[in-house]
């Protein structure tokens, strides 16, 4: 069986090719049972600061990662902290709990690295004061609701010489990683690259609510930020506090766009609105078109986020060229490569298990015909990578790996990230002014 | 040739069927409404169901047909990390939090009393639908033993491995949705119904919005 030829990074994450046999079961839940042990690299104390829904599949995935202790979690709903230290419990992990980020850097001083998943409005100060208490912080995108605050969070990483990497963990997923640096630069499988197009559609759901009887104080939401209940579980709606859709859905893979074309976009037009949900404020629905000059030619990537169906194929992220097109998804079902009939034969790349072909598309029949210029289906093919982890687990341990090797870098810092996310707010401005705004490198630098 | 015989046969199969026709009707299901939270966590299970694409065909019950289960008692095989188990069988099925419960990793179930003896003909099961997700090890019996020592009879089994040491079953794992888990029971007599699962495909925990237990108390 031929492997495919991965980097060591690509393979680090890598726990399956198909056919080749690698499969490793996820480890089982390792922290020491006994809480305040010393930290060490071997064996870092870290702690969770946000124990919402992000909070939570942040945890499932830490719990299995080897050499971390989790000592506390933090989070300003005692609904969200008493469960979860309940829920550890039950796993046999003793933490302690703080109401917020404030009281865990006053009485927690053997931690090495916080995560932060609370909104996006609380990101910049918590991220700040953290890297400037000497812990190293993975950070859940955005990075801020505010540029200004995103700017602060890479400053501050820059002055305290800490590690900040920011929650885009595609960039640590190795089918990604393996479809940019082998499938796309070396093997240049789509040819010169025209277009891109990725999309997040999701259909209507209702606001969340709370149990009545955990409702928060009116006194403690203000103290936090919030107007009330209805604002503080529907933050991501509201623009003091989120970004929409946009920055919820879209961060993902907009930051996508900017890591596989290596530069951020220099303009962006968008359109959207709040149309079907009156009770929100930030946009139910954006459609996106950035403008990358790559060196090849100018490549035009549409996003589109909607709200208000489902309808569309799921979520993913497709780089498109005159040879070939390929379809990204952390679904690895969604995921496809496409073949122009004009491209080089791909036997050689199917040979070295870069590539499986997939079922041959159905020649049309003459009852399917509409147009006789219609173009034939294309052929179909597979990445034969997959990874038997959670799909955050990846970053962090990236995050993790950087910690305790400084040769090891990090697959998002906030730098990086920053370009991203920049060009996420001026989407939404876009889409406010109602016109197309220009972006020079130099903005999308912190 | 006789063709009275034969005629009288297919008019009694008529008759009967209109009779059984007319002491069936369409079991009436309140759904809650969709919600989804969070990043999808792409599911790895074998012989996964397919998801039902949209309506749920009719289920047809016996006229007076009720859910046995609102309002009843649980209990369960350990204590709760979150909610109370009166939330079973409150008529909440909202995905939200608040509405389920959560018990700990392993091996768990979660035990309904009927109050008496009923003919049952259906269970309908909502563990968690805000994320889409599979739970392992899906099996539902039912006894007039409390302690389902004896005369237990298996409804459901997805355990293709025999993983809680109750038999290799072979229903197949679903992913949750809104629209729950209908289980025909078929004809069967019992007061307690028991459900066990062994963690999801995105966590290790065990989750009950609500249960439902389609009968009549047996006469």
């Amino acid at each position: 069986m031929v492997k495919p030829n991965f980097t060591r990074r690509e393979f680090l994450g890598t726990t399956a090719v198909a056919g080749a046999g690698l499969l490793l079961a996820s480890c089982s839940p390792n922290q020491p049972k006994a809480p305040g042990a010393k930290s060490t690299l071997s064996q870092l104390n870290i702690a969770l600061i946000g124990c919402g829904a992000e909070g939570q599949v942040l945890l499932e995935s830490l719990l299995v990662i080897e050499g971390i202790r989790l000592v506390a979690i933090v989070d300003i709903w005692d609904y969200n902290r008493d469960s979860n230290v309940r829920r550890l419990k039950s796993q046999g992990i003793e933490v302690k709990s703080y109401e917020n980020y404030e009281d865990l850097l006053a009485h927690e001083k053997d931690l090495q690295a916080v995560i932060v998943a609370t909104p996006d409005f609380w990101h910049a100060p918590i991220t700040n004061a953290c890297l400037q208490a000497g812990l190293h912080v993975y950070c859940e995108k955005m990075m801020s609701n505010t540029i200004e605050g995103a700017r602060s969070m890479v400053q501050t990483m820059r002055a305290t010489g800490k590690l900040l990497q920011i929650g885009h963990q595609r960039r640590s997923n190795p089918r990604y990683m393996f479809a940019l640096n082998r499938l796309v630069n070396d093997a240049k499988i789509c040819g010169r690259l025209t277009a891109a197009n990725g999309q997040w559609n999701r259909a209507v759901s209702e606001d969340f609510g709370w149990p009545k009887k955990f409702a928060l104080s009116a006194e403690m939401l203000a103290k936090y930020g919030y107007k009330d209940m209805h604002q503080f579980r529907n933050w991501r709606w509201f623009k003091a506090l989120g970004g929409g859709p946009l920055s919820d859905l879209g961060a993902h893979q907009i930051d996508i766009f900017n890591w596989w074309f290596g530069m951020a976009p220099t303009s962006v037009m968008a359109s959207g609105g709040v149309d079907y949900y009156k009770n929100h404020e930030w946009y139910d629905h954006a459609m996106v078109i950035y403008e990358y000059p790559l060196p090849t030619g100018t490549v035009r990537a549409f996003y589109e986020v909607l709200t208000t169906t489902s309808a569309g194929g799921g979520y993913s992220e497709m780089f498109m060229g005159d040879e070939g097109t390929i379809k990204m998804s952390e679904n690895p079902s969604i995921t496809k490569l496409y073949r122009e009939d004009r491209a080089p034969a791909w036997d050689e790349l199917v040979a070295k298990n870069y590539l499986r072909a997939s079922a041959v598309a159905a020649a049309s029949t003459e009852a399917d015909k509409v147009d006789v210029r219609e173009t034939a289906p294309l052929l179909q093919y597979d990445i034969p990578v997959s990874f038997a982890k959670k799909i955050h687990q990846p970053h962090l341990e990236n995050f993790f790996n950087a910690i305790r090797d400084q040769k090891v870098k990090l697959n998002c810092p906030a730098d990086e990230a920053f370009a991203s996310e920049y060009v996420i707010h001026k989407a939404n401005e876009a889409i406010a002014a109602r016109k197309t705004i220009e972006i020079t490198a130099a903005e999308t630098k912190a | 040739m006789n063709t009275f015989l034969p005629k009288l046969t297919v008019a009694l199969l008529l008759t009967t069927a209109v009779a059984l026709a007319e002491d069936k009707v369409p079991l009436k299901i309140e759904l809650p409404k969709p919600l989804k939270v969070g990043t999808p966590v792409p599911i790895k299970i074998p012989n996964l169901e397919p998801t039902l694409k949209g309506a749920r065909p009719a289920f047809l019950v016996p006229v007076g047909t009720t859910n046995l289960a609102a309002g009843k008692t649980v209990t369960a095989s350990d204590d709760t990390i979150m909610g109370t188990l009166d939330l079973l069988t409150d008529g909440d099925k909202a995905g939200d939090e608040g509405s389920w419960i959560e018990l700990p990793p392993g091996k768990q179930w979660v035990q309904i009393d009927l109050a008496k003896e009923s003919d049952l003909c259906g269970v309908l099961v909502w563990h968690y639908h805000s994320q889409e997700r599979a739970y392992y090890d899906v099996v539902v019996q039912v006894a007039n033993d409390p302690k389902f020592e004896k005369d237990v009879t298996t409804i459901f089994n997805a355990d293709a491995n025999n993983e809680l040491g109750l038999g290799a079953g072979k229903d197949l794992p679903y992913i949750e949705t809104y629209q729950g888990k209908l289980i025909d029971t078929g004809s069967v007599k019992a007061r307690y119904i028991r459900l066990y699962s062994k963690g999801n495909t995105t966590t290790r925990m065990n989750h009950y919005i609500e249960v439902e237990v389609f009968g009549k108390p047996a006469a």
